[in-house]
């Protein structure tokens, strides 16, 4: 069958910035072919001049019945996001600033075709904790918080340093699964927001990029790989690693795996057929301890099973 | 000018204070020439040639009824499937007897796919409830067909179960359902976000243009059914406006309609990219020139606050619920603000679909805040659902000079429900607090917002009145009201909601010549039996229109 198709849900509440970041994937198109879904209520602020030249299919979601799924736009637009002639290599989800992502990202992730690439939750450094208290959303935003793999916090550039000691702190509480990365101008590398870097056959180094926002490292087993052991590995990398990714030899069937974690989520599933790349580490910079879990992964990797 | 027709009846309610009955009603031209008696009416019928109609001098009449809140497009959606329901349903072209144990369930899906769903590419069945008809699953349904795909659907609209034809027949990849944890193939359930799987692949047969149509006439022929003469479709486009207008226009607005059709616009059109209020405000007054005698606009507009009432995703106050999940909103609360504002400035009627007592906050917080920053009499800013609210909530909506349109259906069908696995016994049973209502003097209209309830005013009125619900228990009844209260919400109360009270919802002398023809007197009979009311039918603009046996 073909591959699932990976989709990015970008969830956070209005103001939060995340309509920055979709204009700018759409205004700096990276080398995938990335469609765009917007769905939000009244609040549609994508600019229109970037959607007529994005090159990009972006699409808008329409009204649907309030009470059941009759007409419900979000599967329809995926069907024919799937059906396209040349199908997308990654859906970036924008979600309606009211959605609940944990369940946009359950529809999405496993409809027919699809499967989920990660939850982003855009949050406003100056103005979320009073929205987390707010009458009416402060529950909403603060689930929305929970439900994220990698927050992307922006206009940090106006806290002072105690502020965003504090922010980091009390996000530890409301999002302990969340990794952060710090945004300015919605501007988050192509590698963090949608995993998209490709493994490097090359040997295990860091690859600086993008005016150094964010670094990867890669690793290459040398053997195949004990996958309970890389499992448990994944599940204690630091919270500097944001994403891993690539192909590696499953010792146990032989068979070569696709293995892909945005945050605490994990996900190893079969690639038959293709050949083993390595792993991609994606951490923002600074990266004191990418060295230890490049260390720490390679580890998992090589030891025989017990 | 034509000839003035005199209908004598029994009794004439005429829902009109100053003469409350009547016994006879001229008619000329499709609006009333005057009601009273042969005697008091001898001055006109004296001076214009005249013909007395006895047809109805065993009859009832009342003004023709009002449902202020209906969805057509979306009862064209069901009417047409196969409906097995624990409740009695009677539609226009069958009656559903009440089917109440798993046997005589799937005893009558077999009949159903031998018989009525045989032509059909899909049978789908609406109105299965685990209480009544136990576990029906995947293999219950492939012992009745092993090729005939069955979609059953719940009643409540939760949950769909399919046999092995019907999962075959969506076409989607086996482990692409496999893998969902929302869908359980062994026992054939799609549930919550897995649903929605099942009913996209469903749509293309659901909303396929023909069968929207046969289920427009369905949903033309219910609304006469309930004896109604006017109705407010109150969310206009469901979806797709142009297909929407094309079809509602062939059947709604057809000159055999026995009833007329406000069309309330959502106040906000999304799947265009245009997001501003302004740009909202002029497409809306743009629809006005569309208007014909059927089918029209007028001042009025749609919003929405909180979830759906029968989803359980209306938003509470605090405690919430007991299960702690919170309710959604539905559109951004600033979002709401900022259109209802741009609204109350071109001077609209804000409707504003509310559940939760947090959803019903939110509406009343911005009236506040609009009428503090421009203050409006006779704005009519009305309440649709009204499910969970509290009494200092009621007060609030009497001093902003807000009115409520309501489906005190909830209360039969979900106050128990809502009382043990929703939000326990004390808010269950207020669930549309009519009562409160009445005695602080704020007006109020009953619907149905069809396909949520049955579109039969008289049902509707019996639940206000008496608060029975699905065991027969009785729910607060200290929220009961009055059966005058409850007329006059399905009548002039339900023309004032729609801004209609000029020309609809009581007999008199100027108003359209609507009548609904009942068979005994809703103020005379038992409370309780105010839903058993036989309707003869009704007269639309002075034209009768029996219900056809």
């Amino acid at each position: 069958m073909t591959p699932r198709i990976p989709v990015t849900v970008l969830s956070g509440y209005l103001g939060s910035g995340k309509t920055t970041i979709v204009n700018r994937r759409l205004a700096e198109p990276g080398p995938l072919r990335l469609a765009v879904l917007v769905n939000d209520f009244g609040a549609v602020n994508v600019d229109a001049r970037l959607i007529e030249a994005a090159d990009s299919p972006v699409v808008e979601l329409a009204n649907g019945c309030v009470c059941c799924s009759i007409g419900d736009d979000l599967g329809a637009a995926l069907d024919a996001v799937a059906a396209l002639p040349q199908p997308p290599d990654h859906v970036l989800l924008e979600a309606s600033g009211v959605a609940d992502p944990a369940r946009i990202a359950m529809t999405v992730g496993y409809w027919p075709g699809f499967r989920l690439d990660a939850i982003v939750v855009a949050a406003d450094a100056e103005t979320v904790r009073k929205r987390a208290q707010d009458k009416y959303v402060g529950n909403l935003v603060r689930q929305q918080l929970a439900s994220a793999d990698l927050i992307a916090l922006t206009k940090t550039d106006l806290l002072y340093e105690h502020q965003a000691d504090d922010l980091q702190a009390w996000l530890a509480l409301v999002a302990p699964r969340a990794r952060l990365v710090e945004t300015q101008f919605g501007n988050i590398p192509n590698a963090l927001l949608i995993g998209q870097a490709s493994p490097s056959p090359t040997a295990p180094g860091y690859h600086g990029s993008h005016a150094d926002i964010f670094v990867t490292a890669t690793l290459n087993p040398e053997t195949p790989v004990n996958l309970p052991r890389l499992k448990a590995a994944l599940d204690a990398l630091p919270e500097t690693v944001h994403r891993v990714k690539g192909l590696v030899e499953d010792a146990e069937s032989g068979e070569t795996v696709l293995v892909q974690s945005v945050g605490a989520r994990h996900e190893i599933t079969p690639a038959p057929g293709l050949a083993p790349t390595g792993l991609v580490l994606i951490a923002p910079r600074p990266t004191a301890s990418l060295d230890a879990a490049v260390e720490a992964l390679s580890r998992a990797c090589t030891e025989p099973a017990d | 000018m034509s000839e003035i027709t005199v209908f004598t009846a029994k009794k004439i309610i005429t829902m009109n204070a100053p003469m409350p009955e009547a016994t006879a009603v001229a008619v000329r031209d499709g609006r009333i020439v005057e009601v009273g008696t042969l005697d008091t009416l001898k001055p006109w019928l004296d001076a214009h040639p005249h013909s007395i109609d006895n047809r109805f001098a065993g009859h009832v009449l009342m003004p023709g009824f009002i449902d202020p809140h209906l969805h057509p497009t979306l009862g064209a959606t069901l009417l047409p499937c196969h409906f097995i329901t624990a409740m009695e349903w009677v539609l226009p072209d069958r009656t559903c007897a009440p089917v109440t144990s798993h046997e005589a369930y799937l005893a009558r899906l077999a009949e159903v796919v031998a018989n009525e769903g045989a032509d059909e590419e899909i049978v789908v069945t609406w109105g299965f409830h685990r209480i009544w008809h136990g576990n029906v699953d995947r293999e219950a349904l492939n012992a009745i067909s092993a090729t005939k795909p069955i979609f059953v659907w719940q009643r409540s609209f939760h949950e769909i179960i399919a046999n092995d034809a019907a999962i075959a027949w969506m076409g989607t990849a086996r482990e692409d359902l496999e893998r969902h944890p929302q869908i359980d193939l062994a026992s054939g359930r799609f549930f919550e976000t897995g649903l929605a799987v099942a009913v996209q692949a469903m749509n293309k047969v659901l909303l396929a243009p023909q069968r929207y149509m046969k289920g427009l006439e369905l949903v033309k022929r219910t609304v006469h059914l309930g004896g109604h003469t006017t109705i407010g479709e109150l969310a206009y486009p469901l979806m797709n406006d142009q297909l929407e207008w094309q079809v509602l226009s062939m059947t709604m607005g057809a000159k055999d309609t026995p009833f007329r059709t406000k069309m309330v616009p959502r106040a906000l059109q999304r799947g265009n990219f245009e997001g501003s209020p302004e740009e909202d405000v002029r497409r809306v007054a743009e629809y006005a020139e569309r208007s014909t005698e059927k089918m029209f606009f007028g001042n009025n507009i749609k919003l929405f606050t909180d979830g759906g009432f029968f989803a359980e995703l209306m938003q509470m106050r605090g405690p919430g619920f007991i299960d702690g999940h919170h309710g959604e909103w539905l559109m951004a609360p600033e979002a709401f603000e900022t259109y209802a504002r741009a609204f109350w400035l071109a001077g609209k009627q804000i409707h504003v679909h509310c559940t939760g007592d947090m959803g019903l906050e939110l509406a009343l917080d911005v009236l506040q805040k609009l009428q503090d920053e421009k203050p409006r009499f006779n704005h009519r800013f009305t309440i649709e659902h009204f499910g969970v609210s509290n009494p200092e909530q009621v007060q609030r909506i009497k001093d902003l000079g807000a009115i409520v349109s309501a489906n005190v259906y909830y209360v039969h069908e979900l106050g128990e429900a809502y009382w043990q696995k929703s939000i326990g016994y004390e808010r269950a049973s207020q669930m549309a607090r009519l009562g409160s209502l009445e005695r602080a003097g704020v007006k109020f209209a009953l619907h149905s917002d069809f396909t949520m309830a049955p579109a039969m005013p008289l049902n509707s009125a019996w639940v206000a009145v008496n608060r029975i619900a699905e065991s027969g228990a009785v729910l607060c009844p200290e929220e009961c009201i009055s059966v005058e209260a409850a007329m006059r919400a399905i009548t002039i109360d339900a023309a004032y909601v729609l801004g209609m009270e000029d020309e609809v919802g009581s007999i008199r002398a100027g108003k359209k010549a609507d009548f609904t023809v009942l068979e005994q007197d809703p103020f005379a009979v038992d409370p309780t039996a105010l839903r058993d009311i036989p309707i003869w039918g009704t007269v639309f603009e002075g034209t009768p229109f029996p219900i056809a046996s």
